[in-house]
């Protein structure tokens, strides 16, 4: 796959992932946009006290750093490569985290938080780690 | 003149390896103060919820009549009807946020009284605290046992509403235990169960809380307000006082 190819999917997996994060924070600052259902799971994540680091919304922190993946991914240049890698292995040690949080601690699962987890950022790990190391386009 | 010796070229491949080794590396590290702040601040709360006492909710319910499930003045012009989940944790949310202000700046002067319609969706807990918040009423305590029980509420269907809890709310609160046992299991609470699970199917309530507001013998509407502080309240209720 192309360098271009691969920027060009990394900036959509990152705006699905903006999509989600915004979606999350938004719905921590409105806590009467969230109801029990039968369903469960959100309300519960959302309202432990893991839902937020030394008062920053969890939520929060996410959009900033899909935000800062789509800056990095606009920004073409070997350092910027680096950087979204960098930012994907963390979001995936985080997100193992925070799973882990929900299957084990809080005991509760919220959908759109394990979209994020599970499925966008093992995506932007793989497509940012596989653009870092294949060889330059000739 | 011997030519200069001329650079060997650069190994790009080994390069963006230690460099993502590298970036891996502090990565890492940010996590992992990430993880310790995320575990300290929670301060090792095993439940992952905050848990609160019970409060003065004798001080806040004093002198206000509780009649069956309802809370405040009979001739109060306008009516809230509360849709819960005694295991829901956002209207233990609202319990422990808005609540308070508007028995202080609504039901108390006379001008709102509260309905608890008692859902029991979310589980097993559910109806068991149901069952016992509503035989609660017939010793006109509903109130401050549903605050008691929001409380201490605990993990969804982890079994936390257990006999010694409810014993120990009860005993608190100043209620028979031996009748409040014997009321939770009567046929008249399973029919208030039956008739308020029909009722929210009726008003399609989607979920709790979820709120309603009743003018007179209106027909009830439901309301959403802009947050579960009492700021989210003054508006509805003060618009509909003034109807």
């Amino acid at each position: 796959m192309t360098n271009r190819a691969l920027r060009a999917c990394i900036a959509v997996v990152a705006l699905a992932g903006t999509a989600v994060a915004a979606y999350l924070t938004y719905v921590h600052y409105q806590p009467d946009a969230l109801i029990c259902t039968s369903s469960g799971g959100c309300e519960t994540v959302q309202e432990s006290s893991y839902a937020e680091l030394a008062g920053i919304p969890v939520a929060l922190l996410g959009l900033i750093a899909w935000a800062a993946v789509l800056v990095l991914v606009a920004w073409d240049s070997e350092l910027a490569r680096t950087l979204v890698a960098a930012l994907a292995l963390g979001a995936a040690a985080f997100a193992l985290y925070l799973v882990t949080l929900q299957a084990f601690v809080i005991d509760a699962w919220c959908v759109w938080c394990l979209v994020n987890d599970v499925v966008l950022i093992p995506l932007l790990l793989i497509l940012a780690v596989w653009r870092v190391l294949r060889e330059p386009d000739v | 003149m011997p030519p200069k010796p001329r650079k060997p070229p650069p190994r790009h491949a080994d390069t963006r390896k230690r460099n993502l080794l590298i970036a891996a590396a502090g990565a890492v590290a940010v996590v992992a103060v990430l993880v310790v702040v995320s575990i300290v601040v929670s301060g090792g709360d095993d439940s992952g919820t905050t848990t609160t006492t019970g409060g003065d909710a004798t001080a806040l319910f004093s002198g206000i009549p509780q009649k069956g499930a309802e809370l405040g003045s009979q001739s109060a012009p306008v009516t809230m009807l509360q849709f819960e989940d005694l295991q829901c944790p956002i209207c233990r949310a609202y319990q422990e946020d808005g609540f308070s202000g508007v028995v202080d700046e609504y039901v108390r002067p006379g001008k709102v009284k509260l309905r608890f319609a008692g859902l029991a969706f979310l589980g097993q807990d559910s109806e068991k605290a149901l069952r016992y918040a509503l035989a609660a009423a017939n010793q006109g305590k509903l109130w401050p046992y549903v605050a008691a029980l929001y409380a201490n509420q605990g993990d969804e269907n982890s079994g936390w509403v257990t006999d010694d809890l409810l014993e120990r709310l009860a005993n608190e609160n100043g209620l028979d235990w031996a009748r409040l046992q014997t009321d939770a299991t009567s046929a008249e609470v399973t029919q208030q169960i039956d008739a308020t699970s029909a009722e929210a199917a009726r008003r399609q309530v989607p979920g709790t809380p979820t709120f309603f507001i009743q003018i007179g013998n209106g027909e009830p509407y439901v309301v959403q307000p802009n947050s579960l502080s009492i700021d989210g309240f003054r508006p509805i209720l003060d618009d509909a006082l003034a109807q």
